[in-house]
């Protein structure tokens, strides 16, 4: 079986870098990808969308479609490390809403830094979220940099404490909001008379604007949606990994 | 104004140096950290503040927004990076990492 495998690994590898040499070469104007499809969007981009960012008009409006799915395989992905990992039994946390620990073991020097950069994060991390139409950012990035205060919240202070605040059912149900905010608004257009995802739709609804102003708007929405769902499912994912699933100390 | 740029930026990259020959020579673990720490801090402070002298040139309203930024970057700097020199020299204290002494030196050799 294992040399069936590697005979198998062999050929698709041979196969695919045979492929790789009909590619046209890089850069190639007039390689068929970049005649029809890149062209629009390198040109029409900012007239239809309003959105300066040509990476955020291409990601989250002509290929809204794919990213909702790219969306979806995060969403699985935490999904499917808590149900490998989450098969021990748990303890219920009942600490919610508990002030940060005063006096804990660990390091005042960290625990002090943490605490002012936090929120800045945060706040740094919506900008990222927000600014995406203008300049690099948008959804996943934005995630990311949420997830990532809370991973450096658990690793100042630990991991129990951190769970009561934002524990495994909530990550869980934020995520579903997230993936709900996305296909929400891609049903929302059905619902009013168009297609899937085709946000131009949404002007009917959005007070004051018009349908480009609208495939504006709306991205921002998307991208609100894809951000919950990276942070809660990046944090899921770490307080797993960390902890072997037990989700009590960890690190 | 520029020449002012041009001393902080050469000051930077001269403390720069000093924090690699440090991490490159220095004998142990801690003084090798302290080093890194120390000169990161400083030199990045002094080549940011320098850059940021140098957009200011023109003085428009979108030039002193760039400063600003480039000066919020310093205040995040200069409260990260000895948080994480601390961390890391934490870290090697609770891991066992023996300080170096004069004495090793001389026995070893």
């Amino acid at each position: 079986m294992k040399v069936f495998a590697f005979v198998l690994v062999i050929v698709t590898g041979i196969m695919l870098v045979v492929t790789a040499a009909d590619f046209p070469a890089w850069g190639d104007a007039h390689s068929p990808p970049n005649q029809y499809l890149s062209t629009h969007y390198i040109t029409q981009a900012e007239h239809e969308t309003a959105v300066p960012n040509m990476v955020t008009a291409v990601l989250a409006d002509y290929r809204g479609f794919d990213t909702m799915f790219e969306t979806a395989v995060v969403f699985c992905a935490g999904l499917a490390i808590a149900a490998i990992l989450g098969h021990e039994k748990k303890k219920r946390y009942v600490v919610r809403r508990k002030a940060l620990p005063k006096t804990e073991e660990g390091d005042i020097i960290i625990r002090m830094a943490t605490r002012f950069l936090v929120p800045v994060t945060q706040l740094f991390a919506m900008y990222v979220i927000a600014h995406g139409h203008h300049s690099p950012g948008g959804g996943f990035q934005g995630g990311v940099i949420l997830a990532a205060t809370f991973i450096l919240m658990t690793l100042a202070f630990d991991l129990k404490t951190i769970l009561g605040r934002f524990s495994e059912k909530m990550t869980l149900i934020w995520a579903n909001v997230g993936l709900f905010i996305y296909a929400g608004i891609g049903v929302l257009c059905v619902l009013l008379g168009s297609r899937f995802l085709e946000y131009s739709a949404l002007h009917k609804i959005l007070p004051g604007t018009d349908e480009i102003m609208a495939r504006s708007h709306s991205m921002l929405g998307v991208e609100i949606g894809v951000a919950l769902t990276v942070m809660s499912m990046l944090f899921a994912i770490y307080a797993h990994l960390v902890s072997k699933g037990r989700l009590e100390d960890g690190l | 104004m520029n020449i002012l740029a041009m001393i902080t930026i050469s000051l930077g990259v001269v403390f720069f140096f000093g924090a690699t020959l440090g991490l490159l020579r220095f004998p142990d673990f801690y003084s090798r950290v302290h080093a890194a720490g120390k000169g990161d801090t400083l030199s990045s402070l002094l080549m940011l503040f320098g850059l940021g002298i140098l957009v200011l040139e023109n003085a428009h309203f979108i030039d002193v927004l760039t400063f600003i930024k480039i000066m919020m970057i310093c205040v995040f700097i200069f409260v990260t990076s000895p948080t994480t020199t601390h961390a890391l020299t934490d870290a090697g204290y609770s891991a066992g990492v023996k300080p170096w002494q004069k004495d090793d030196e001389e026995t070893e050799s």
